[in-house]
């Protein structure tokens, strides 16, 4: 068995990830960084951003009038510290990017352009055409490869976190090359690992968004927070939930129904189409639900009505959406609407952090979609969630490099990582049962889809959680059928399962639990916001009999909780 | 996915198992649906039929390039290829070349993203100019300078395509278009720095232009590649090979470095008229500086000529008054010399009054039909293969002698993959009686480069296992044919050498279709 040191372990190489190697590595030249990732970096989801990311550049916006958006759309969920913090350093992270060599769209003038987008009371959202995520990627990447003390460990899965005495000590991972299980030792661990969306059936993430981040801080002992948030975007692509920017919204874009009305008059008569996404997703889902929907073979949609906008427009500023609606959709956006319907799309939980990335494991950091410091509250607006990947993911680098200078690596024994191989090897990859992992991911995600989507209610939570536990005793029983060591993907499916069923747990767990409407968690049976019982973080904690759940108030700094009208 | 079951395809999967190091195919039949992707397939495969089977796949939206394989014989994305547009009813899926296979369709990408560590992917500039607060100004229009080149997503099919990355000394196309997307970045100050990494290795590009064919997001590598080259020229920084060529051009008007009073030595014997002593003709014969000077292509342009009269065309060639057409001075970035051939060569043509330009140089051909300024005169030209595949269906050739031979053709890159020139010279070969025409693996679009173009022919000088050339020879042993069929000057000259490297030159021979048609007349 090998075991590899390095001061600082980054696991994980999207926005966040990346982000936080430059910035260890910015922070000291003398520390050892790794990076760690079951992808190489730039197949990693977060390419697939596309709209922009949210910053105060111009002189009539306002941190204050960014964070107020932020804490509105999250439905005052949102720590408001966090918040404020957050919107003072995006605009520093769009000028770093920039001089890395980003290609913002730019204004007539040569600045930095920025777009309209949902629930943000001023264009905000810088961009670069809609392919916002893949340029900010290819750019940390480059920048990221300059360093001489940051080593690359490309597609290596990460199994599990060694933690001693509450204090980080080191991960495993499996060498999908060679198929060997590696143990590492770190003074500190920045997971950066992104959501766990995969749990749903129709949803924009990309096949490996599978949380194993989440997972295995929380199988370590690290509280999971507000799970039950999860985004519902409002325009996934008919039918493979391939996502169509909100941003084509932000450029003018129609959602339209089956009898041709604008039906967000009657859900946000102010804001129409760029209302919060949860607002929107909800307006989409009423009006299919109600017979409104268009029908097609894939089941009943919405149309993205961009025809207005212009072959022009629609080349300058969503070249990507036209050639992936035209590619996967089959239609021509300058032509006819697109066929698009809500699909699951962020985490607005995650590994519980504050504002600085620490979790509640020593050493232990967490930034981007994988953690939650409250950023988001009970809905993420549109572009924040790259501007979080890039300041938090910075924080994270810093925090974690400072550590690690001030301490000293925790020893852990051999037999941690026996452990951890007779589980991999012995346990799910020697089982000789008669289920196959393909059909328990899907069932699990058709339960997900079905019980736990944009509207929830009591006794479907209740049945869904039932037959996700069935399903955990039921992969105790697999066969994976690929027996070798080389790049054993269905290995790490199954492993990626095993980490969804517990994701999926938690998130159904929190849902029940919470009793009331707020941002993207619907209670058809409480369908009312209630301040007095829930202004408060839901935390989840790993026990041997499924999660246990704990409360934490909201940090408010400003803004007292309001009715929230688009 | 639900909806209607179109059709059921088979899939053959090109395997390997690393553990008994055996590759070998499955075949899977699989239902499609209308909007089945590629990816799909796979995946439906996978979790249906073969729970084995494996494969990178991320973003399933071809904007992440994990899972580049090769279609029947392209490569391209999985996930942003529709299965029914391929329209075959039997679909081939193998790992993508020049890629090392680790298992299945995986194959080890750390070649190819090793090539990004020698190049800067973020802006350089004086330390200083990163102190100011705000963005650096850049206008719309300066972004569209360099906005194309931006698109890169590293899937690695251009480089997995690319003849010239069989050298690893390469960048790769790849590598050297995101090196100068930089370049032409008005915000960028590093011009010195960048030329470095390109200056040694830059010249093993044959201009072939696969890595632009095939990029998932039309990014012109091929383009880019020229203009770096054009700055290193002009920067003086360049191999004494290219150096040589460039002289020579300048002096004699050929790459060859010989006199032009020469030029007409191949005709020797034959009442070929020339200008200035004829004005004008129907066709205007450009016979291309190699088969010109070089003894070695003599009867290809001499059977050209006397099948010519025997057809009664009025022809003529521009005898000594033939400039090199400037392709390869284009290509090796002397655009300033391209000019002055072009203006010479367009001097005389307007001089001369001719129907149509007929030309025995793939490389001519292209260059007088879509480069500046020949392209502005829209002339009628023709290659060589053109002219006869029409002069046969109109029953005015007439092979008769059998040529009982296994032939396969492998098609110039600036005929077939720049001009679409495909079915004529196979069309000539077929009416050949006793010819058994066959196609080598890769054939068509997919056709890989002899290693000729771009200038490389004069300037070679890569380990011979590392040349194109000898690739390609061994593909066309692999098959049995006893010749490889060309219709380019170049390829003529690289192929030939590279039988007589691997000593093959009893097992196959490297023909000109005018070499085999004479025999057959």
């Amino acid at each position: 068995m090998e075991i590899l040191a390095h001061d600082i372990l980054i696991v994980g190489a999207g926005l966040a990830g990346l982000r936080a190697t430059i910035s260890a590595a910015e922070t000291s030249n003398k520390i050892d960084i790794a990076v760690i990732s079951k992808l190489h970096p730039i197949r990693s989801h977060s390419v697939c951003a596309q709209g922009g990311t949210a910053a105060v550049m111009n002189e009539k916006d306002s941190f204050d009038l960014h964070a107020y958006d932020t804490v509105k759309g999250a439905d005052f969920l949102a720590d408001q510290d966090v918040v404020e913090f957050f919107v003072r350093q995006a605009p520093k992270e769009i000028i770093l990017l920039e001089h890395w060599g980003l290609p913002w769209s730019r204004t007539p003038e040569g600045k930095i352009d920025q777009r309209p987008f949902g629930g943000h009371s001023f264009p905000r959202a810088c961009f670069a055409a809609d392919m916002t995520g893949f340029y900010e990627m290819h750019t940390l990447y480059g920048k990221a490869i300059t360093y001489e003390n940051v080593k690359f460990y490309d597609e290596f899965f990460a199994t599990s976190l060694i933690v001693e005495n509450n204090a980080v000590a080191g991960l495993t991972a499996i060498d999908l090359k060679t198929g060997e299980l590696v143990a590492f030792k770190a003074k500190a661990i920045v997971m950066a690992t992104g959501g766990h969306e995969r749990i749903y059936e129709f949803t924009t993430f990309s096949h490996p968004s599978t949380g194993d981040g989440m997972a295995m801080a929380y199988r370590a002992g690290a509280p999971l927070e507000d799970m039950e948030f999860v985004q519902f975007h409002p325009t996934g692509l008919v039918p493979s939930g391939v996502l169509i920017t909100e941003g084509a919204r932000g450029e003018g874009g129609y959602l339209i129904n089956a009898l041709g009305e604008r039906f967000m008059q009657r859900y946000a008569p102010k804001m129409m189409e760029l209302a919060p996404r949860d607002v929107v997703a909800r307006a989409e889902q009423k009006e299919i639900n109600e017979g409104r929907g268009f029908t097609g073979p894939y089941g009943p949609y919405i149309a993205l009505d961009l025809t207005h906008l212009g072959e022009e427009k629609i080349n300058e500023r969503l070249p990507l959406i036209r050639d992936v609606a035209k590619r996967l959709g089959g239609v021509d956006p300058v032509k006819e609407p697109i066929p698009v319907r809500p699909a699951a799309h962020y985490s607005m939980g995650g590994i519980k952090a504050n504002i600085r990335t620490e979790t509640p494991i020593r050493g232990l950091y967490a930034a981007g979609e994988c953690a939650c410091y409250s950023l988001h509250g009970a809905n993420r607006l549109g572009t924040n969630s790259t501007a979080e990947c890039l300041v938090f993911g910075g924080v994270a680098g810093e925090e974690a490099a400072k550590y690690a200078m001030s301490t000293n690596f925790q020893e852990f024994s051999k037999e941690r990582v026996i452990a951890e191989e007779k589980r991999i090897y012995d346990g799910i990859l020697g089982r000789e049962g008669d289920e196959r992992v393909p059909q328990l991911r899907e069932e699990m995600r058709k339960i997900m889809d079905k019980k736990v989507g944009i509207f929830r209610v009591e006794n479907e939570l209740k049945s869904a959680l039932k037959e996700i536990r069935d399903i955990k005793e039921r992969f105790r029983n697999i066969r994976v059928e690929d027996k070798s060591k080389t790049f054993n993907t269905g290995l790490t499916t199954a492993l990626e399962l095993d980490f969804m069923l517990d994701l999926a747990e938690v998130t159904i767990i929190s849902a029940l639990a919470r009793t009331e409407s707020r941002g993207a968690h619907s209670r058809l049976d409480y369908p009312e916001r209630d301040d007095k019982n829930w202004l408060v973080h839901t935390l989840a904690y790993y026990t041997v009999d499924g999660p246990k759940l704990d409360y934490i108030p909201v940090t408010i700094t400003k803004w007292q909780p309001a009715a929230r009208k688009y | 996915m639900n909806g209607d079951v179109v059709k059921t395809i088979e899939f053959r999967i090109r395997r390997y198992d690393p553990d008994t190091k055996k590759s070998y195919i499955s075949t899977f039949k699989v239902p499609i649906r209308r909007g089945t992707t590629v990816l799909d397939v796979l995946n439906y495969i996978k979790e249906n039929l073969d729970e084995k089977l494996t494969f990178r796949r991320s973003c399933r939206m071809g904007i992440c390039g994990s899972c580049a394989v090769n279609v029947n014989g392209k490569p391209m994305l999985a996930c942003y290829t529709q299965v029914l547009d391929l329209n075959a009813d039997i679909i081939t899926i193998e790992p993508l070349s020049n890629l090392p296979v680790i298992k299945d369709l995986v194959v080890d990408i750390q070649p190819f993203f090793q090539k990004f560590r020698k190049i800067r992917n973020v802006l350089i500039k004086p330390p200083e100019s990163f102190k100011v607060q705000g963005e650096f100004i850049q206008s719309p229009e300066d972004l569209k300078k360099y906005w194309d080149l931006t698109l890169c997503t590293k899937c690695s099919i251009c480089y997995s395509a690319c003849p010239a990355a069989i050298d690893e000394r390469y960048l790769g196309p790849s590598a050297l278009s995101t090196n100068y997307r930089f370049i032409a970045d008005s915000r960028d100050e590093g011009l010195e720095e960048r030329l470095k990494p390109p200056a040694d290795n830059i010249w093993l590009c044959t201009s072939c232009n696969s890595c632009t064919l095939f990029c998932p997001k039309l990014v012109n590598s091929s383009d880019a590649i020229v203009e770096t080259r054009s700055l290193l020229v002009e920067s003086g920084v360049v191999p004494k090979t290219v150096k040589d060529v460039l002289e020579n051009v300048m002096r004699y008007h050929n790459p060859l470095g010989i006199l032009q009073s020469k030029r007409m030595a191949w005709a020797e014997g034959l009442n070929v008229k020339t200008y200035p002593k004829v004005n004008r003709a129907d066709v205007l014969f450009y016979v291309c500086c190699l088969t010109a000077f070089d003894v070695r292509h003599r009867e290809i342009v001499r059977t050209m000529a006397s099948i010519m009269d025997k057809l009664g065309v009025n022809y003529a060639t521009l005898g000594i008054e033939e400039w090199c057409c400037g392709d390869h001075v284009l290509r090796m970035g002397e655009k300033g010399l391209f000019e002055m051939l072009a203006e010479h060569n367009i001097a005389v043509f307007q001089k001369f009054n001719a129907n149509s330009i007929v030309t025995i140089s793939p490389h001519c051909y292209n260059t007088f039909k879509n480069e500046r300024p020949y392209k502005d005169l829209q002339l009628n030209v023709q290659h060589y293969t053109q002219f006869l595949a029409e002069a046969i269906e109109e029953g005015k050739i007439k092979p008769t002698k059998p040529y009982n031979k296994r032939v396969a053709y492998h098609d110039p890159c600036f005929l077939g993959k720049r001009n679409q020139v495909y079915d004529e010279p196979r069309r000539i070969l077929q009416s050949i009686k006793g010819l058994e025409l066959v196609e080598m693996r890769r054939n068509h679009e997919s056709s890989f480069c002899c290693g000729g173009g771009g200038g490389r022919v004069w300037t070679e000088e890569a380990e011979p296992e590392k040349r194109p050339c000898i690739e390609r020879v061994k593909e066309a042993l692999e098959l049995g044919v006893d010749v490889i069929a060309v219709a380019c000057p170049l390829c003529i000259a690289t192929l030939e050498d590279a039988t007589k490297v691997l000593k093959a030159e009893d097992k196959i021979v490297v023909k000109d279709i005018l070499e085999i048609l004479k025999e057959t007349l």
